[in-house]
């Protein structure tokens, strides 16, 4: 088991297999926040940090465009396994302990682009010899660059006064959507020969 | 890997050395991780000492709450820790945010602690610290870990450290970058959203105190340290000549060697605090100056102390 993605080859690229998987896990999960950003997105904002989610919802859908193009995608066997994993993990969840359903699935939404946007390092699994010039070393390293606002949203809402009542539930939906992101996600460089980090052991 | 458990959080640690030996403890600033502290261990299980390091939440390998950390919980895992050493002398040290979980550590468990060493410390936040801390949280907020790092490195440390370092950076940088992550050391940061100066409590500090300050730090300058001197009644202070906030990674073996000789002083009952203050040598092993008299320790030039 690596750390690190690889090995490159004498270009500094990543294997097409791995760059597949994590970009597929990628596209997934920022591609769910996209479409529940969109449909949970007020038609008329009253707060100003609600802005903040109109930007978070065009960057989910530029997370998911720039991977599309940047990958080097390789034929891969798990693919329509994995992606049903997935893609059944981030089906809304609205949050127990909060009787107002709107605000118990905003915050639901909000977990999971926490632990999106906090729990998944993608530049973090690149080698120092990875080449700077590879469009899909750059593209996980703007991810992950822009994960540090975009989750500003998520902290924000979560964090809120609003949301003191419910404090405790709030906390324990993101600590549960942290929990099943890292999960699925060292599962997913686990099959690909990645060891995660031992703090999310 | 040895975690303590407080509540549904893992608290990584270690320790070293004899199990009978006096143990110090050391706790890390707000970006670091236990392994900065090898060198320290090494030089003190070398005199004797046991060594206690961990990660305090948010950092490292233990566990990273997700949405708040409270300068509390830091106080009681620190306090699980101390509680694993068992009934022997316990020296107590920490620098920046360590500092400041050790000297609340120490108001509250005062008699638990044979020693304490805050380092590039501070009991409350000056309106310079306040803005520094704002615009530190700014940067990591836009520009990530790595921004933050690059905003600290060259404020925290000495021209002579980095200049051989300039063309490596990024390998320098590369393990706090891999191990923190944003959302958590932005935790960190915000549990002073409600910070309430320790300065009122500090007097019931009753254990041996030695107080170090880099000469040239400006993220915690002598002021800062100056509150704890006066209101901690058996402390010293000790300036680290050429030294900036980080002296703790740039002078490690004269750091280690005062840790060593001041936990020394106080087993042998030598040690005398009475609030003086001293300048450190410049190496390991050399004599300890005191302070010019009749000269303020509070200004960068020779100015005579103001009568009191």
């Amino acid at each position: 088991m690596n750390q690190f993605l690889g090995p490159l080859d004498s270009s500094g690229r990543v294997p097409p297999l791995q760059q597949t998987r994590v970009s597929s896990f990628l596209v997934s999960i920022h591609g769910a926040l996209a479409r529940q950003l969109a449909l949970a997105l007020p038609g008329q904002f009253k707060a100003g940090w609600q802005t903040e989610l109109n930007t978070q919802l065009h960057r989910e859908t530029e997370i998911v465009s720039l991977l599309l193009r940047a990958t080097s995608w390789a034929p891969d066997v798990m693919a329509f396994y994995n992606t049903l994993i997935w893609e059944m993990a981030w089906l809304p969840n609205p949050v127990s302990g909060v009787t107002d359903g709107r605000l118990a699935a905003t915050i639901d939404i909000a977990a999971l682009g926490h632990a999106a946007h906090g729990a998944i390092r993608p530049a973090a699994l690149l080698p120092v010899e990875a080449s700077a010039d590879d469009p899909f070393v750059v593209a996980l390293r703007r991810i992950e660059f822009e994960s540090s606002r975009l989750i500003q949203t998520q902290i924000h809402f979560l964090k809120s006064d609003d949301l003191k009542p419910a404090r405790d539930a709030v906390s324990a939906a993101v600590n549960d959507r942290h929990r099943q992101v890292r999960k699925l996600w060292a599962e997913m460089l686990d099959s690909i020969g990645i060891k995660h980090r031992a703090d999310d052991e | 890997m040895p975690f303590l458990s407080y509540g549904s959080h893992r608290i990584r640690y270690e320790l070293n050395g004899a199990t009978d030996a006096p143990a110090y403890v050391l706790v890390n600033g707000l970006t670091q991780y236990s392994e900065l502290w090898a060198a320290y261990r090494d030089a003190l299980i070398g005199k004797g000492f046991r060594v206690a390091t961990f990660d305090l939440l948010g950092q490292g390998a233990s566990a990273k709450p997700e949405l708040f950390i409270s300068q509390e919980d830091q106080v009681e895992a620190l306090r699980l820790l101390i509680d694993e050493l068992g009934d022997g002398p316990i020296f107590l040290s920490g620098i920046s945010f360590g500092a400041l979980i050790a000297l609340r550590y120490a108001i509250l468990h005062s008699n638990r602690l044979s020693g304490l060493v805050p380092m590039s410390a501070f009991a409350e936040l000056s309106p310079q610290l306040l803005l520094l801390g704002n615009a530190l949280r700014t940067g990591l907020i836009l520009g990530g870990i790595s921004y933050l790092q690059d905003l600290l490195l060259p404020m925290n440390l000495s021209d002579s450290w980095l200049r051989p370092l300039l063309g490596n950076l990024d390998a320098v940088k590369r393990q706090g970058w891999l191990i923190n992550d944003v959302y958590a050391v932005q935790n960190l940061m915000e549990s002073f959203l409600d910070f309430q100066p320790l300065t009122p409590q500090l007097a019931s500090i009753k254990t041996p105190t030695m107080i170090l300050n880099g000469e040239f730090d400006f993220l915690t300058p002598r002021s800062l340290h100056e509150t704890l001197r006066t209101h901690i009644a058996d402390s010293s202070l000790v300036i680290i000549p050429n030294s900036y906030h980080a002296f703790t990674l740039e002078k490690a073996a004269l750091t280690a060697d005062l840790l060593a000789r001041f936990a020394e002083d106080v087993l042998a009952k030598r040690w005398q605090g009475k609030q003086s203050v001293w300048i450190a040598p410049d190496d390991a092993g050399g004599e300890m100056t005191p302070f010019p008299a009749g000269f303020d320790h509070l200004r960068a030039i020779p100015v005579p102390r103001a009568a009191s």
